[in-house]
């Protein structure tokens, strides 16, 4: 016996989730772009789409945030924190690689010094993902070690039952279980089979291509400038990506007063390494592509014993010249 | 070389508020400033943890934040100093800042320099230009504990005349019975009263040529400086063990997290500033 969510039943979930004072939030279509939002009902919510063209990072670490704001009077300088609102929210209906790109950035958050902006918004967030039962050409989870039913930084798993009818309730953690509670009036007991989860092929082979990286001798192969040729440095995978963290720290404000906020930056800018001098350790569109690929999959792995890469694809997905981590490392698995 | 581990704070961006109390013009364009705590707290905190070669971010609130060096050495905690050139939005507005004005600074933040592992060893400071205030850090904490080391050897050259920053404190230095001071300036720099050496810094080196025995080199300069140097101090017979530098890439958290500052693998905020030229030899030479 497994407890099972019937479909029907979803609006009544948002709404008493939404009693008990969460904020629910899931896949959403918008105008252009499909994201993950904040819902009314559970209508509201496509489950239907692959991913998300936006990935769950952004409820997280925001494109922009406020950090604290200043008031400068006669020599006197007054600081208020903004600290990551406290608001409580269940985001129903992540995908797996989402997910994990959550707990991909945990340690690099964490190390040394805690970015409580990351952390507060973990702690009040309950992750429900549900297993993937149909992926797109870009899927490429199973080529980074993990799965359409990865459980990594879930706190409920839930595995869809055939003509959308529902989903199987695996609850994986005391924050998922706590969540189930508030609605287990809607849960029912019963034996179904769930469908299998989608068959995504391996696109390359992780190991030897993490092989060649490490090698000091292929950082100044002829290979990266090939490979990024046609890079136009637009940023779109970096900001993308669930586990791209790079920022930028800027001033909103006058002399008076204003905030400083935290803005996602990325390694495709020129700009991002530039020094003052005007030297620039990486100044070539190559220099920066390989920056990014070696640090997902040999720097960051190095530091926090995991690839900064969850296999969304979504690099790939929304590359308006067509390449991204999936091309690279096939172009790599090659050599 | 060990990492402190910090204690989570709520908000690890947040600066402390600093008072300038004093202001030195070091060359055209070329700042010293000298920063009061205004609390007690965070002067508590920087007392505890600054080590020289660490590094800070220096701000202005409406311009942002600019990272360079502590320019004042540990063994003067009760105030922080800093050199900078006028180059940037952030640089303008701290030099534009009056003494009495309020600026901020985050940190000190990074590794340090070893300088207990030198004791009782010969130390040899190269440093060219702007690139002084990071070695002069490391120079004035030596000296302040003069009798805990060897022979110490400063080498230092600038473009031009100038531009020599610190001018006050070489005359110090070269008046000193127990510090050998070596000035250059690049061909065409020199004034017409110059009467130190005229030549770039690593064939001046040669020239003075310090024995590299029971000898720690301590070198910063622009990146073509410190190539040059490093070839030098080879040919002179030093150990990469023994020759530290400090790298100064952009950064803007200054703690780990923006992805800036990495030289391949290497977190310059974390890992650095300070590393043996062995270690920089590691880094992949295109990346720095």
């Amino acid at each position: 016996m497994t407890r099972i969510l019937f479909s029907d039943k979803l609006d009544n979930c948002v709404a008493k989730w939404r009693s008990a004072g969460l904020t629910v939030i899931g896949p959403v279509q918008g105008e252009s772009l499909s994201s993950y939002a904040t819902v009314e009902r559970g209508t509201d919510l496509h489950l239907g789409l692959v991913l998300p063209d936006r990935s769950l990072k952004e409820l997280f670490f925001p494109q922009t945030e406020p950090m604290l704001r200043y008031t400068i009077k006669k020599n006197e300088i007054e600081t208020a924190d903004f600290t990551a609102p406290s608001a409580p929210r269940i985001i129903f209906g992540a995908r797996p690689c989402d997910a994990s790109g959550l707990a991909i950035d945990d340690p690099l958050f964490g190390w040394d010094y805690k970015d409580e902006y990351w952390f507060q918004r973990r702690k009040e967030s309950v992750i429900v993902t549900i297993a993937c039962t149909k992926a797109d050409d870009f899927c490429m989870c199973t080529s980074l070690k993990l799965a359409p039913d990865s459980t990594k930084g879930a706190d409920v798993l839930l595995r869809p039952l055939d003509k959308n009818r529902g989903w199987l309730v695996e609850e994986l953690t005391e924050r998922g279980r706590e969540a189930f509670v508030i609605i287990s009036e809607y849960l029912q007991e019963g034996s179904e089979t769930a469908l299998p989860t989608v068959e995504v092929p391996e696109k390359f082979n992780l190991d030897a291509c993490v092989t060649w990286l490490q090698n000091p001798e292929n950082f100044d192969s002829k290979f990266w400038k090939e490979i990024s040729m046609r890079c136009i440095g637009c940023a779109s995978c970096t900001y993308l990506c669930p586990t791209c963290h790079c920022f930028d720290i800027q001033d909103e404000g006058d002399t008076y007063s204003g905030i400083r906020r935290k803005n996602w930056d990325s390694c495709s800018f020129a700009l991002f390494t530039m020094h003052t001098s005007g030297h620039n350790p990486r100044s070539t569109q190559s220099a920066r592509w390989r920056q990014r690929i070696m640090h997902k999959f040999n720097y960051f792995p190095g530091k926090f014993s995991v690839n900064s890469c969850s296999g969304c694809g979504r690099c790939s997905r929304q590359c308006p010249v067509d390449m991204g981590i999936t091309e690279t490392l096939q172009e790599i698995s090659k050599l | 070389m060990t990492e402190t581990i910090h204690n989570a704070q709520p908000n690890i961006y947040k600066p402390a508020i600093m008072k300038i109390v004093g202001r030195h013009d070091e060359a055209p364009g070329v700042r010293t400033m000298r920063l009061e705590f205004q609390n007690p707290a965070d002067h508590e905190q920087f007392k505890k943890t600054f080590r020289t070669g660490m590094f800070g971010l220096y701000g202005v609130y409406g311009e942002g934040e600019s990272t360079f060096c502590v320019a004042s050495p540990e063994t003067r905690k009760e105030y922080i100093e800093c050199t900078f050139r006028q180059s940037g939005r952030v640089t303008s507005a701290l030099a534009n800042a009056d003494i009495g004005d309020l600026v901020t600074f985050r940190g000190p933040y990074g590794n340090r320099f070893p300088i207990e592992e030198f004791h009782g060893k010969n130390l040899l400071f190269i440093s060219g230009g702007i690139a002084l205030p990071p070695t002069r850090s490391v120079i004035w904490s030596c000296l302040d504990q003069r009798e805990k080391f060897g022979k110490v050897t400063i080498v230092y050259g600038a473009r031009t005349v100038a531009d020599l920053v610190y001018k006050h404190e070489l005359d110090e230095w070269q008046e000193r019975a127990d510090v050998d001071l070596v000035l250059t300036v690049d061909p065409g720099g020199e004034s017409p009263d110059w009467k130190y050496r005229v030549g770039f810094v690593p064939t001046v080196l040669e020239e003075a040529a310090p024995s590299p025995d029971n000898c720690i080199a301590v070198i910063c300069g622009p990146p073509i400086m410190i190539k040059f140097t490093l070839i030098s101090l080879k040919k002179l017979g030093f150990d990469e063990k023994n020759v530290y530098t400090t790298l100064e890439n952009r950064m803007k958290c200054g703690v780990g997290k923006c992805g800036r500052c990495n030289v391949g693998s290497v977190y310059v905020c974390k890992e650095g500033p300070v590393f043996t030229a062995e270690e920089v030899s590691r880094m992949p030479a295109a990346d720095l």
